[in-house]
């Protein structure tokens, strides 16, 4: 782990170097503010997907669910519900979806990544079917940056991002509750003869999935006036590779949320800074494919031969 | 005890497909005919290929997320070596097959020599094979014009009957089958899939095992992305989008256990066909195309779960356990009950706020006719089949609000249906399942000319009429084109705007669509001719892709603002674009940056309205959907005919018709003066 983080770190320094020589307005406190405000929701998503990565599970249904919760969002207060209740009621609407996917994976012992696949096809197909492209319109004026003012509004979202994050990391390190999710990823049979609940811990894991999925939805939409229903597409792919460019094991049991965090800084960078740097928009995702694989391959070169899994 | 549960898989597997045969043989019109079962094999053959390379792959206990992705760079590989290395054609198959083996051979490399987990190197992969085809055809770039042999492999039939691919198809089917059911080599990726450490331990060499599954995997990629390529006549970056979660699907709906050590050809090949007939039903019985996405997942949920309880309840032998178990499944049991009462309260309560909130009536889910009662309808309505390029689309769903409006002033069937994202390949499926349907008229908004052009012709050769709105075919295919505005025009526009703008000089970015989008592409060409004849003072920055995403266009609206200090003008030229670009300008507080482009009212109002857009430039959907029914119902009728310089529009009045071309007029700008008017 530490050393795919320094990898990365290693990488990044390089891209930052290059920055600072090439296009140093990179680093104006405007652009950073305006990367961190846009990339917030996406932190939110990859908190709870580290969690999810970590009880040895996956969920790739995070993009169509965060597409339907949107909707939700919309829908609430365009009814003229406050917006703290738009905000619980959406959240708890999170709760319900990510909820069904831990009860296809604990219950009926689907695999995470049959259950979620089907889930993603699920609710994207349902919301395009019911919504037919529609976009939620004629807000309420005080939906943008829920009644604030930019500014106001800007810090809230970063910071309930930042608050979420401190939270849960100190959860998962200091808790017994942030220990067990370790444990159940690690190995479920000693977990269970532990006498931990492995169903009910990653039972709860998901529907925590889908509260964080609301609520980075939640925090995505009140930057806009208006709701796209074909939102989230591809934040699946940005969540699970943010969690594993940071470091944290797809099987499981190893990992942390800084590396995380990490993650999400290094692919938020990535498209600005190739724009700032003038290279051509069609190398993009090239290079971000690039990046993920040096990333895997510097980390284990040097490192034991583990057995072969996923 | 395993095989007897796979075989009762299988079993349940086939009356599944029995029952789906059994339910569209009723609500489709011809679906239970010959030339439709082929027609579905043709189908199949390209996913059916992924699928199989999938198989040992996923057997193993692995996966290869990159094979769609790997399709569209051997796509692209494969027209660069013909057209422009001047290869011969079977020379630059070969090579693709080469960079197919290649390809596998770089993911096989990551995974036993650095033992990388499958799922993250292919995730990588990915990316990078799809960002490759992009960059070499720079997203813009595709490949036409093959030579007739090479595209009878995707579109010729044998014989008359049986569809070209049919045999490689079965070839490959038989390939698999051996390698997995009759050789050492298929007990060893089982064995892999099970316990690979033990597999190490009994003597197989573990790495070259799975060397083989990967690189095996590229080479029938690469082959199908050959077979996709004949299809369509055309190689281009996107090829194959989609079709590894897809083909993922089948392999586990076959039975295989996605964690290894189980799966057969024979499983893998009926999840295949349950796949392939539910979505060739769904179409012939003009049920809407969301449904198929909704079935699949439905079925694929109750399968393994089915699967999984009978598998357990014969594995799980400890006595101590079986008390507990039952009381946790009963608690479970209504645990699941609740939460899953919860989820089908959110999803009706949002379908239901959603009808009331957007106050249109599109999302009746089965307004489409079904077949007998349409028959039963005196004397004879015509059944006009309307296939917009994504349904999803705002743009595209507007268009339908008037179709369907003409289709109830005008007394026809209207079929409103088409692929729910771009995708060239699922175009064609819809209208062969139109042409065994039987309708009167088929217009398709091409995504794709020269792919469609095949399966237009037959359409045409069956006496349906053929028409093409918002983007042509091949023009031998159709018989009119509803011209709404020429990508010239568009394009001109569009600079005519900038110019007006920007008085003439200062700089421009154009943020558009997905980088590999046609329709873009096209306009983008004629931005950049006009400016460079007409205005040399403009100058284009750069052009920045959107995906179609608003979110994604307002933050590249965000950073090239700071990039391009001295940008004036954003040019979104994808729907979504416009406000995301507008936001962005908006939430910056700079008065000095103007944004323009190709946009619904609707969505772009309160930007225009604060003077944050200047302009957009769009023309009206509403009237563009009620010409294309109005058009096809005359066409039908005959008083749309060969050498008619006029015919009667309805509401929209006399309608030119210039050659085969039914023209509906320049495009609208729509400024803070008039936008106020319009409403879609």
């Amino acid at each position: 782990m530490t050393r795919r983080i320094l990898a990365i770190g290693g990488l990044w320094a390089v891209l930052l170097i290059i920055l600072a020589i090439q296009a140093p307005d990179f680093f104006a406190p405007a652009n950073l503010r305006d990367m961190a405000v846009t990339n917030a929701p996406a932190l939110v998503v990859a908190i709870g997907m580290t969690l999810v990565i970590l009880s040895g599970e996956i969920d790739v249904s995070v993009g169509s669910q965060f597409a339907v919760l949107s909707v939700t969002a919309g829908i609430l207060a365009k009814s003229g519900l406050p917006l703290p209740a738009v905000a619980a009621l959406t959240a708890l609407a999170g709760a319900l979806l990510g909820g069904t996917n831990g009860l296809l994976v604990t219950g009926l012992g689907i695999p995470s990544i049959v259950a979620t696949l089907a889930a993603m096809a699920f609710w994207r197909e349902f919301l395009r079917w019911t919504t037919q492209g529609a976009w939620i319109q004629g807000l309420p004026s005080t939906f943008q940056w829920m009644g604030l003012t930019q500014a106001q509004g800007e810090i809230a979202i970063v910071s309930s991002a930042v608050l979420l994050f401190a939270v849960v990391a100190w959860t998962m390190s200091n808790l017994q509750l942030g220990r067990a999710v370790y444990a159940v990823g690690s190995r479920h049979e000693s977990a269970r003869l532990a006498g931990i609940p492995v169903s009910g811990i990653t039972f709860g894991v998901f529907a925590l999935m889908g509260t964080f999925t609301a609520l980075a939805a939640f925090l995505d939409s009140v930057r806009f006036s208006q709701v796209q229903p074909s939102a989230g597409m591809g934040l699946e792919l940005k969540a699970i590779s943010a969690v594993v460019i940071g470091g944290t094991s797809i099987t499981g049991g190893k990992g942390s949320l800084w590396g995380t965090l990490m993650g999400v800084v290094v692919l938020a960078a990535i498209a600005p800074a190739l724009t700032f740097l003038g290279v051509n928009a069609f190398w993009e995702k090239a290079i971000q494919g690039t990046i993920i694989l040096a990333a895997v391959v510097l980390e284990r070169s040097a490192s034991k031969g583990g057995p072969h899994a996923r | 005890m395993l095989v007897e549960n796979r075989a009762g898989g299988e079993r349940a597997l086939f009356l599944l497909i029995l029952l789906e045969i059994a339910i569209f043989a009723y609500t489709g019109p011809n679906f239970l005919s010959a030339a439709n079962a082929f027609e579905v094999v043709r189908l199949g053959a390209e996913l059916g290929l992924i699928a199989l390379a999938l198989t040992p792959v996923i057997v193993t206990g692995g996966i290869d997320l990159s094979v769609g992705s790997m399709m569209g760079f051997c796509a692209v590989a494969f027209g660069y070596l013909w057209r422009d290395a001047h290869l011969p054609i079977a020379a630059a198959a070969g090579c693709t097959l080469l960079a197919g083996i290649l390809g596998g051979a770089l993911n096989a490399l990551a995974i036993t020599r650095f033992n990388a987990p499958p799922l993250i190197v292919t995730l990588a992969t990915y990316s990078l094979f799809r960002g490759m085809a992009e960059g070499l055809t720079r997203g813009v770039d595709n490949f036409s014009k093959f030579p007739p042999d090479f595209l009878y492999l995707g579109q010729g039939y044998i014989g008359g009957v049986v569809p070209a691919q049919a045999p490689v198809f079965a070839g490959f089917v038989l390939f698999y089958w051996l390698l997995l059911h009759r050789t050492t080599r298929g007990r060893a990726f089982r064995a892999i899939g099970f316990a690979s450490e033990g597999a190490r331990w009994a003597g197989i060499p573990v790495n070259r095992r799975l060397a083989l599954a990967y690189t095996l995997s590229g080479f029938t990629a690469a082959v199908a992305s050959l077979i996709y390529v004949a299809h369509l006549g055309q190689a281009r970056a996107d090829a194959g989008t989609g079709f590894e979660l897809l083909a993922i699907t089948a392999v586990v709906l076959g039975g295989a256990d996605i964690l290894g050590g189980r799966g057969s050809i024979w499983g893998t090949m009926l999840g295949l066909a349950a796949i392939v007939v539910l979505q060739n039903g769904l179409r012939v019985s003009a049920f809407p195309a969301e449904l198929a996405g909704i079935l699949t997942s439905a079925i694929l949920v109750v399968a393994i779960a089915a699967g999984r309880r009978t598998k357990r309840t014969a594995h799980v032998t400890v006595p101590q356990e079986n008390e507990e178990d039952d009381m946790k499944n009963s608690q479970l049991a209504v645990l699941s009950a609740v939460i899953i009462a919860g989820s089908v309260i959110v999803a009706a309560s949002n379908w239901w706020l959603v009808q009331s909130v957007t106050g249109k009536t599109p999302a009746v889910p089965f307004a489409a006719p079904s077949g007998p009662t349409a028959a039963t309808k005196a004397p004879h309505r015509p059944t006009i089949a309307i296939m917009p390029k994504a349904k999803g689309d705002p743009y595209f769903v507007s268009c339908r609000l008037g179709a369907e409006k003409a289709a109830q002033e005008l007394g026809i069937d209207l079929i409103w249906d088409g692929p729910t994202d771009l995708d060239p390949a699922k175009q064609n499926e819809v209208v062969e399942a139109w042409i065994t349907r039987g309708v009167d008229a088929i217009a398709v908004a091409v995504v794709n000319a020269p792919g469609i052009s095949t399966v237009l012709r037959k359409a045409r050769a069956k006496g349906i009429k053929v028409l093409t709105w918002d983007a042509d075919a091949l023009e031998d295919a159709r018989d009119y084109f509803v011209n709404q505005a020429t990508p010239q025009g568009i394009g001109d526009t569009l600079a005519d705007e900038a110019n007006r703008i920007l008085k003439g000089k200062g700089d421009f970015a154009i943020i558009t669509g997905a980088l590999t989008a046609a329709n873009q592409n096209e306009w983008i060409k004629f931005i950049k001719a006009r400016t460079a004849a007409k205005y040399p003072g403009l100058k284009l920055l750069t052009i920045r892709p959107s995906d179609d995403d608003r979110n994604r266009a307002f933050s590249e609206a965000q950073t090239l603002m700071k990039v391009y200090p001295k940008m004036q003008l954003l040019m979104a030229i994808s729907a979504p674009a416009v406000p995301g670009a507008s936001e962005a300008v908006k939430q910056s507080g700079r008065d000095d940056v103007k944004v323009t482009g190709l946009s619904l009212p609707n969505m772009c109002k309160p930007y225009v309205e604060a003077g944050v857009a200047s302009s957009v430039v769009l023309w009206n959907t509403l009237d563009l959907g009620y010409l294309v029914v109005n058009a096809s119902k005359q066409a039908v009728e005959g008083t749309l005919k060969p050498g008619v310089t006029s015919i009667d529009g309805g509401r929209l009045g006399k309608i030119n018709i210039e050659g085969t071309q039914v023209v509906l007029g320049k495009p609208l700008v729509f400024t803070k003066a008039n936008i106020g008017q319009y409403d879609f």
